[in-house]
Formats: structure tokens, sequence, C-alpha cells
């Protein structure tokens, strides 16, 4: 999978850590996602839609090579 | 207690920062103080050092999640645990498949006498599988 979860947070002005804090999760967790080194949970996925207004495929898409 | 120690923070990261240090302290402390009980021959009280860490530091790493609110743990340290629970297991498996079924059928044969250390890590290997298979059809069925 790969996102543009860097570009969403940066556009709104959050840290990771403040990104990691609304959706519950550690900003570790946050970073591992943003490099594409950690595909999240269907549950976060849905998380982080919602805290972005959304739809999830907005945020994640798949990789070429995952098709 | 903790869970406001923990909470009492506005900079995101560092309730789990202090969770770490404050876990991995005590380990280091009940490590230490059983290495200094051995040097200085007092075995005794190191070793009661070193229980009493280990049960608080384990303690501590295991119920002050469940008690704040605050990510401690998260899904990805969970991915984490468990991928390197399943190389370590992955690792004993093909030692063990490689290793132990050769012991058996050389020291049968009379070719080797193995030491007594050899045949606990066999045993100890054998329960940890055993223990992890029925670990594994708890969590199936749950």
């Amino acid at each position: 999978m790969e996102n543009d979860l860097p570009r969403r947070r940066e556009e709104t002005g959050l840290s990771q850590g403040e990104l990691a804090e609304a959706v519950g999760v550690t900003r570790q967790t946050i970073n591992a996602i943003e490099r594409d080194r950690y595909d999240p949970s269907l549950e976060l996925a849905f998380k982080l839609a919602a805290h972005f207004e959304c739809p999830i495929e907005a945020i994640f898409q798949p990789k070429e090579a995952d098709d | 207690m903790f869970d406001t120690a923990l909470t009492d923070s506005d900079e995101p990261g560092r309730p789990r920062r202090v969770y770490y240090r404050v876990v991995y302290a005590i380990l280091a402390i009940a490590i230490v103080g059983l290495l200094a009980g051995m040097v200085t021959g007092r075995e005794l009280i190191g070793t009661i050092i070193y229980c009493a860490g280990a049960w608080i530091g384990s303690g501590i790493a295991f119920i002050a999640p469940k008690l704040t609110d605050v990510p401690l743990q998260d899904e990805r340290d969970t991915e984490l645990y468990n991928r390197a629970s399943g190389l370590t297991l992955g690792v004993l498996f093909v030692l063990g498949l490689s290793v132990i079924p050769a012991i058996y059928v050389l020291e049968a044969a009379g070719n080797i006498d193995p030491p007594a250390e050899v045949t606990g890590a066999i045993l100890l290997a054998s329960g940890l599988f055993l223990l992890w298979g029925v670990a594994y059809g708890i969590v199936k069925r749950r």
C-alpha cells in the first residue's frame, strides 16, 4: 500500500505526534505508515479517513505491484 | 496514580517514553542487583532484588496499558511482537527439526552421549513448542 498521509497531515498543520494522539496510536506508528513501512489495520485506516473527512481510498492506494 | 502520571503531559509521545523508561529501568536494576549479589557473595539478596524487579517491571509492562487511555502500545507494536515471535519460533523449529532427531538417533546408536545440558535444552524447546501449540489452540477458538 502507498498513501498520501504526509501531505494531508502537513496540509492540516499537524505534527505526527498530534495526528497519532488524535487517532489513538503512537507517533512511531504514524511515522511508519508515512514511510510505507507499515500498513495500518482497517480500524486505524477508518479512523484516519474519518479524521481527514475523506474516503479510505483517497488516502490509501494499492501499489501497482500489489494489483 | 500511574494513569495521572502518564496523562499529565501536553507533549505527544512523552507518556510512552516514560512508560518504556520506567519498565527498562526496573528491569535493569533487577539484573544489576542479581549480578551485584553474585559478585559480592550475597546471592540471596541479589535473587530477591531480581525477582522483585522482574515481577514489578513485567507487571507494569502488562498492566499499565490497560489502566490508561494513553496509547502506550498500539497495533504496530502488536504486529512487531507477533513477527518477532514468529521468527523466533521459526528459527527454533528449523534448528530443532534438524538437530533433535539426529541427536536421538546418534544417542540410540551409541555414537554420542549428550550431556545433561543438551537434554535439558531439548526438553525446554519441546516444552516451548507444546506451550505454543496450546496457546495457538486457545487463541484460535476465542
